[in-house]
């Protein structure tokens, strides 16, 4: 089956299309060139006919003419009898079978003993013949064409055709010649001799002329009427103008004009109402009758018609049998593609494995069938090293996870962390921008009357950043473990983290250690942001700005410490920068004076709700935009 | 990051250009680094383009500063936006750094 937007049916179409205009040019060429030669052919054939025609007919009517010629001179010889000459007349109609009748018919007066007419007429009876001297009142024959005409030009005249009555309907003509005789020494015109020849002859031979199927010829006299024709009826009755006049056809009359003045032509013409006849026309040279071949135009192209018919007939069995063998063979070519459609669906499910249609031939569909298989082992290369990979970064995914735990369990997070410690309450969060960081933050009970926190930010992000992160607060647990000086822990703290610090990474740092009786708060600053106290009677104060560098950079670097008087009530806001400098798209930070008016509209909060407000205002500042630093806060109220 | 390169009063002068933060302390680390180690005496860093640093871009600014000091050179800071100054400041950097006003300032000492 050949669906309509295959390749089989775009090709068959375009093939055909070419195929078929390709024909109709050529039918054309072909009907045109045929058509040409048949007509040239027709008219070759029908002037041979009508000129065969003409030389039969003029084989007869010659030795005719020399009848009545013979008998003229004959007269002028004067060697005659007028009684004589009856016996002359019976022997030429003996002697010639379609010689009707014979007259010699003198001037009047002629013979004066004879009367004003004198006529001697013999004519064929039965087998004989029977002769007679006629003329007189009742037979005037100087009045009648066949004298008349002749007589008056003085030359010889071929008559009408006529039908005699007297010889029992036969379609007659007569030929008439004038003749003279010696008078008192002079040659006189003296009279007109005729013959009078049966036409019957004429009617069998012109209609033995077949033409085709019906064409026909027939014979038309010197004034148009007409001589033979095969419709008797038509014969001495109908003219070709009466004709013309009667079917309404001008072409015919136009035809008639032309025919009668001698012209040899072969031409089609239409009778109204009728198919289109083609007619060759000449006339004898005799008596200017005219022979007409007519044939229809139907019959003269019967066998072109045939042809056609036949040749469009094969024409079209050959397009079918093309149209078969196209997609038959674009069906076998296009085959493997409909194979390579469903593998390549069978691929896209991901089996790379799917079979590929067999290809014999080394053409285009082998180029396929390699690029085919070339993709297949490709895309399973592609696969398996895309499966490593994700297996690898899933991997390290999942070991960052751990890591991350590791991390957050370095650092408490119980809140309330002391609850049989009613002098402080603590909050802190951290919040790392990828699974690991590099914030901390760190408090434990010292001694019984001690309490010490740290809160520091290691430059830089990820994993390098929390194994210092790591360092820092295993070293501070060791160190404050001996110690209660925070410059001093800051010192030994920055010695370990300098001492072959080749990364130069740091740390900045702000520890306090808080006597829990007195509210004295020790501490010192390594380049960490100053954390805020909210004095539960002044308001905000900023810690002072560090005086010392951040730990890890030169290993005998002094620190030196501060202390401030914490009342009841007072609550210390300690952060990293990851605070301050939380960006929004537009690169905004969220800054320090924004982070202080928080504070200050919350001043009366607890530790966790502080933290709260905070975390929302930075989050109302950033939106969606990914968090770009670790963000740490720690709260620490003190309750005296 | 963009850092154009000048040398004036036998001072290489590094004017830089844009944020020093996370991402592009790398590049900026890399290019430094290439830079110094061809050998120069004096190397002025113009801060007068620098936006916004990070604790990772102080990093490499402490890196210029060992460096300088390990090969007995001279390194120098000058056009600190106020806001970085705040930061050089806060972080205790400004102690670290020889940090000067201007340009002019800083070829001259």
């Amino acid at each position: 089956m050949i669906r309509k937007n295959s390749m089989s049916f775009r090709i068959i179409t375009r093939v055909l299309l070419i195929t078929i205009s390709l024909f109709v040019v050529i039918m054309v060429g072909y009907y045109y060139y045929t058509s040409n030669i048949i007509k040239e052919s027709t008219r070759e054939n029908a002037i041979q006919l009508a000129g065969n025609l003409a030389g039969k007919i003029e084989q007869v009517l010659q030795p005719m003419e020399k009848i009545p010629q013979m008998v003229a001179s004959t007269m002028a010889l004067g060697l005659f009898d007028p009684d004589s000459l009856l016996p002359v007349l019976d022997a030429i109609i003996m002697n010639n079978p379609t010689v009707y009748g014979s007259a010699i018919a003198f001037e009047p007066d002629f013979f004066p003993d004879k009367g004003t007419h004198h006529m001697l007429y013999a004519h064929r009876e039965g087998e004989g013949t029977q002769s007679m001297v006629i003329g007189g009142e009742d037979y005037n024959y100087f009045y009648m064409d066949w004298y008349q005409i002749p007589a008056m030009f003085q030359s010889p005249y071929w008559s009408e055709p006529y039908y005699d009555e007297g010889a029992g309907n036969i379609l007659m003509a007569t030929y008439s010649v004038p003749f003279y005789c010696r008078r008192q020494g002079e040659l006189r015109f003296a009279g007109i001799a005729t013959v009078d020849l049966e036409l019957d002859w004429l009617s069998d031979l012109v209609n033995e002329a077949r033409i085709f199927d019906t064409g026909y010829a027939f014979m038309l006299s010197a004034n148009g009427m007409a001589v033979t024709h095969p419709d008797r009826a038509m014969i001495m009755n109908k003219s070709i103008f009466s004709n013309a006049e009667e079917w309404n056809a001008p072409d015919l009359r136009e035809v008639g004009r032309d025919l009668l003045k001698g012209n040899s032509r072969f031409r089609e013409y239409h009778i109204p109402g009728r198919d289109k006849l083609w007619i060759f026309y000449r006339t004898l040279e005799s008596n200017q009758w005219a022979i007409n071949v007519v044939f229809p135009d139907r019959e003269m192209f019967a066998s072109l018609h045939r042809m056609n018919i036949l040749l469009i007939v094969f024409i079209f069995a050959g397009l079918v049998l093309l149209t078969l063998i196209i997609s038959g063979v674009v069906n076998r070519l296009a085959a493997p593609l409909t194979h390579f459609a469903e593998s390549a669906r069978i691929i896209a499910e991901g089996n790379f494995d799917a079979k590929l249609p067999e290809v014999k031939t080394d053409d285009e569909m082998k180029e396929l069938h390699n690029a085919f298989s070339h993709m297949q082992e490709e895309l399973a290369e592609y696969v398996v090293n895309l499966k490593e990979a994700t297996a690898a970064k899933e991997k390290i995914e999942s070991e960052l996870r751990i890591a991350r735990d590791i991390q957050l369990a370095m650092i408490p997070h119980t809140f309330p962390p002391f609850p049989d410690l009613p002098q402080i309450d603590l909050y802190a969060m951290l919040k790392s921008a990828k699974e690991v960081g590099g914030d901390l933050y760190d408090f434990f009970v010292m001694d019984k009357d001690k309490f010490c926190f740290a809160i520091g930010d290691v430059s830089g992000k990820g994993v390098p950043a929390s194994l210092f992160m790591a360092m820092t607060r295993t070293l501070l647990r060791n160190i404050a473990d001996k110690e209660s000086s925070p410059a001093f822990i800051m010192e030994t703290l920055n010695k370990s983290l300098a001492f072959n610090n080749e990364s130069n990474m740091f740390v900045t740092f702000f520890l306090g250690v808080l006597d829990l009786r007195s509210g004295k708060l020790s501490y010192a600053n390594a380049g960490h942001n100053p954390p805020v106290l909210i004095r539960a009677e002044d308001g905000l104060t900023v810690f002072e700005p560090a005086k010392s560098i951040p730990l890890g950079l030169f290993e005998d670097f002094i620190y030196t410490e501060a202390s401030v008087d914490l009342k009841p009530g007072d609550i210390l806001f300690a952060y990293t920068d990851g605070v301050s400098e939380a960006e929004n798209e537009q690169e905004e930070l969220f800054n320090e004076d924004r982070m202080l008016e928080v504070i200050g509209a919350h001043k009366n909060s607890g530790p966790r709700e502080l933290i709260g407000f905070m975390e929302a205002a930075i989050e109302t500042h950033v939106q969606s935009f990914p968090q770009s630093d670790d963000i740490t806060m720690m709260t620490i109220a003190y309750n005296g | 990051m963009i850092i154009n390169k000048e040398t004036v009063n036998e001072h290489l002068v590094l004017h830089v250009e844009g944020r020093l933060d996370t991402t592009q302390s790398d590049g900026f680390e890399k290019e430094i680094t290439e830079i110094l180690d061809q050998g120069h005496d004096k190397v002025v860093l113009d801060c007068t383009g620098l936006n916004y640093i990070s604790s990772s871009g102080l990093r490499i600014f402490l890196i210029i500063q060992k460096k300088m000091m390990a090969s007995g050179g001279q390194f120098k800071v000058c056009n600190l936006q106020p806001s970085i100054k705040e930061i050089f400041d806060m972080s205790g950097f400004s102690m670290i750094f020889n940090i000067f006003p201007d340009l002019d300032a800083a070829l001259k000492a």
